[in-house]
């Protein structure tokens, strides 16, 4: 090999490196990055939290929908009763935890498709991993603050469910920022931005 | 635990405190109403703050913290109830304005999105 084409192969490699998309082979940390925000490691603890939220919000609801006749309720006396009788657990047309339990199940299921290079490979579904986490917590907390405010009532599997819904937000959003930084990188290069977004390169 | 750590947790602490607050000292409207929205949105902002991708968020408690050294005066408290949010609100005041270690890369982090290169 010349001291050309070795140098010219550096280059390449810099570029590549810099691009993060052309590294095929490699360990999956994006360019700029000290670790891979999409391994297992990093996603199935968030993964379990959204299955053990899914699991209570599950049962809150066949409570609400009258399947079970009685609901846990450890510390609060009526409380969880009372708010989940309350106008508003009642003023949509599906009991207020079935929401719940289906943006958990959202979550559990964009939290564990895909591989561990998913930020490059399924930008789509690392975005709405990111973004169906918000409206979770926005909401959990919200009913949070209804629950005292408005009921003058506690209820504990919903305050267990509201803390579930805040602890995933913040390890969702490394996946989802290395997904919107190689997007970034993938349209100042002039490429299909859609293209990308959809996985259909990289 | 390192010095960022810490002060999420105590602001944290300092959200479930602001929750109970109300019954285990026994004040009423409006001190009790206003430490029930506050109390989870602190507890929130400083739970997601935990991580180091999201550091930033511990700034939404600054205004948040800010509101409870200022809500007693608008609001009309009772002492007790003046006292408790002026002690709570100067804590996540200065708590918030911790950023301590980050010792991970994120490529630039959040920043990196809206500038141009």
């Amino acid at each position: 090999m010349t001291v050309d084409s070795a140098m010219s192969t550096t280059t390449v490699t810099k570029t590549a490196e810099k691009n993060g998309y052309v590294r095929q082979s490699d360990d999956g940390i994006p360019p700029g990055w000290s670790y891979n925000p999409a391994t297992w490691r990093q996603r199935l603890p968030i993964v379990g939290l959204a299955v053990i939220g899914f699991l209570i919000a599950s049962y809150l609801t066949l409570y609400q929908l009258e399947i079970l006749p009685t609901v846990w309720e450890p510390f609060f006396g009526d409380g969880t009763r009372t708010i989940l009788n309350s106008w508003v657990s009642t003023v949509l047309p599906v009991p207020d935890a079935a929401l719940g339990a289906f943006g958990y199940l959202i979550d559990a299921v964009t939290g564990v498709v895909g591989g561990t290079k998913r930020w490059r490979t399924m930008p789509w579904i690392v975005v709405i991993f990111g973004l169906a986490v918000g409206p979770l917590g926005a909401v959990s907390i919200m009913l949070v603050v209804f629950q005292p405010v408005l009921f003058h009532a506690w209820c504990t599997l919903c305050l267990a469910s509201a803390v579930i819904s805040i602890l995933m937000i913040g390890p969702a959003m490394d996946e989802m920022l290395a997904s919107l930084q190689y997007l970034k990188r993938v349209r100042q290069e002039g490429r299909s931005f859609w293209r990308a977004f959809w996985g259909l390169e990289s | 635990m390192d010095r960022a750590m810490v002060a999420r947790v105590v602001n944290v602490l300092l959200g479930i405190w602001l929750m109970a607050a109300p019954n285990l000292l026994g004040y009423g409207t409006p001190a009790s109403t206003n430490d029930r929205i506050v109390g989870p949105l602190i507890i929130t902002f400083a739970t997601v703050a935990m991580w180091e991708a999201t550091r930033s968020v511990r700034w939404a408690n600054l205004p948040l913290g800010l509101w409870l050294l200022l809500a007693p005066w608008l609001l009309g408290y009772t002492s007790t109830a003046l006292i408790n949010s002026m002690a709570v609100g100067l804590v996540v005041v200065l708590l918030s304005l911790v950023h301590g270690e980050i010792s991970g890369r994120y490529g630039g982090g959040w920043r990196s999105l809206v500038q141009s290169n």
